[in-house]
């Protein structure tokens, strides 16, 4: 555990110095003031659209971080072998990785949580009040991006070149966020093979629309209660565990020369 | 030896826990399905000259908030310019729709195009079908219903019925502008020319835009002219 420890705070340093908390800065700035902007150029309830659009600027935030870390660390740990001083060390692979995607999501929580917070911050000092599900949806972010986060890192031990791991991992969200879609299809398409198909693909993808409470943040019908938690954190663990075994099996059969 | 190289992966521990956990991932997968497209596609076809690309946009990026509240400012814009009077704003109610069908829950959208949709331009089965689609995603909005029974008996010319609704939205305090000038239109309509002057002058001292400044006063001058005509001084 302790060295699991070790390599999630030497990737949090490193993602920390490589300047990747820009994003954070430069998104509180344009996202808030955008928002602000569109919010008085619209009609209606503006604090509610200052909301709307802090939340997609949070969750948007976090998916750049992802990108840009998972670019730029490819670059350090694979292309210069900064990998080789990390595994010389009594680290085995699965530790590596853990410690890498623990890293990776304190710098992650990081953004989407100051994005958060300064949202909240802004709505409470106008005298405006957060919806009733905002702290959920913000839980749901960040569970979404551990899942986000996994993947990635397993992508990143998989591709061979650092365009292919942003690639793979871009696709991957966006794919994941057609899952309703897919369910869609699945219901109205007949051909038992082209059933099956969307189906093997249905669950081999992560189900992102799961952790989209943001955009359903005033549905009167939406409930999260315990056996709504319950079933989400078991998906995002499930699923995390099932990605990181990949990863990790992937790692050990990789040959560093 | 070398036969049974290609089988000594059976024997890791790790593609035994990859399975086990796949298969904990698809049960729990496959209980989510509830939680996902909560809302179906609208069957109701759009006009093509309604950007539809922005809701295939919003729908597969998960974005769909942002992409309704970006293009609710398009559909202000849209309802602001004056050369789309042209063709008495044909494209509004589709507009409207595919903001709703973007930000359901976002009730702006019902009363301002329900509201132009009927009372400026005239076109109440439009204005019903969108309060409809507001008042299916929010049940609990009272206003939406308000408006829906004040649309109704306006189309049937039942100003009476009208008037306590329209009043029931001016005194909530958040009612837009439009709809002041709907009651006072309506005061008018049904007779009440008193009534009428009360609210334009309250409108005329309130208002910011020069546009319903001299709509305002336009009005007043024809209402007194008519109160004049109907009650000579001796």
């Amino acid at each position: 555990m302790n060295r699991i420890l070790q390599v999630a705070f030497f990737t949090y340093r490193e993602l920390i110095r490589s300047n990747i908390l820009i994003v954070l800065i430069v998104s509180i700035l344009a996202i808030g003031s955008l928002s602000f902007l569109l919010s008085l150029l619209s009609y209606g309830d503006s604090l509610k659209i200052f909301t709307d659009l802090g939340l997609a600027g949070a969750e948007l935030a976090g998916w750049m971080v992802l990108l840009l870390g998972l670019a730029v660390t490819y670059n350090t740990e694979m292309d210069q072998k900064a990998i080789f001083l990390q595994l010389a060390k009594p680290v085995t692979r699965g530790e590596y990785l853990m410690g890498r995607v623990l890293g990776f999501f304190a710098v992650n929580l990081l953004v989407v949580l100051g994005n958060a917070l300064f949202l909240a911050v802004m709505v409470l000092a106008v005298g405006g009040s957060l919806p009733p599900y905002f702290a959920v949806s913000v839980i749901f972010m960040a569970l979404e991006m551990l899942v986000l986060t996994f993947l990635g890192l397993t992508y990143q031990m998989i591709a061979t070149t650092m365009v292919r791991v942003v690639l793979y991992t871009f696709f991957t969200v966006l794919l994941g966020r057609m899952i309703g879609e897919i369910q869609w299809l699945i219901e109205k398409q007949s051909a038992p093979f082209l059933k099956g198909v969307l189906t093997v693909v249905y669950y081999c993808l992560p189900n992102l629309q799961v952790f989209d409470l943001k955009d359903r943040i005033y549905d009167p019908t939406l409930v999260v209660g315990f056996t709504q938690w319950q079933e989400v954190l078991l998906y995002s663990f499930s699923y995390s565990a099932v990605v990181f075994l990949i990863g990790w099996i992937s790692l050990e059969r990789r040959e560093f020369r | 030896m070398t036969a049974a190289r290609p089988l000594a992966w059976t024997k890791d521990w790790r593609f035994r826990a990859l399975a086990l956990v796949f298969a904990l991932q698809v049960f729990c997968s496959a209980r989510l399905g509830p939680w996902i497209h909560p809302t179906p596609f609208s069957e109701e076809k759009l006009d093509k000259k309604v950007p539809s690309s922005l809701r295939a946009v919003g729908y597969l990026t998960g974005f769909r908030l942002l992409v309704g509240q970006l293009f609710w400012i398009r559909v202000i814009q849209y309802y602001g310019d004056s050369d789309n009077a042209s063709n008495r704003y044909a494209d509004l109610y589709g507009y409207c729709s595919l903001a709703s069908d973007l930000n359901p829950n976002f009730i702006p959208i019902y009363p301002f195009g329900a509201s132009a949709l009927a009372f400026h331009l005239k076109r109440p089965l439009e204005a019903e079908r969108l309060l409809q689609k507001g008042i299916e995603a929010n049940p609990n909005e009272t206003r939406l219903k308000l408006l829906y029974a004040a649309i109704a008996y306006q189309n049937t010319g039942q100003y009476k019925k009208v008037i306590p609704f329209l009043e029931a939205q001016v005194v909530r305090g958040d009612a837009p502008e439009m709809l002041l000038n709907i009651l006072a239109n309506t005061y008018q309509e049904a007779g009440r020319p008193q009534d009428a002057i009360n609210l334009w002058k309250r409108i005329l001292a309130n208002t910011d835009d020069q546009a319903t400044r001299i709509e305002a006063a336009q009005k007043l001058q024809q209402l007194y002219a008519t109160l004049k005509k109907s009650h000579p001084a001796p």
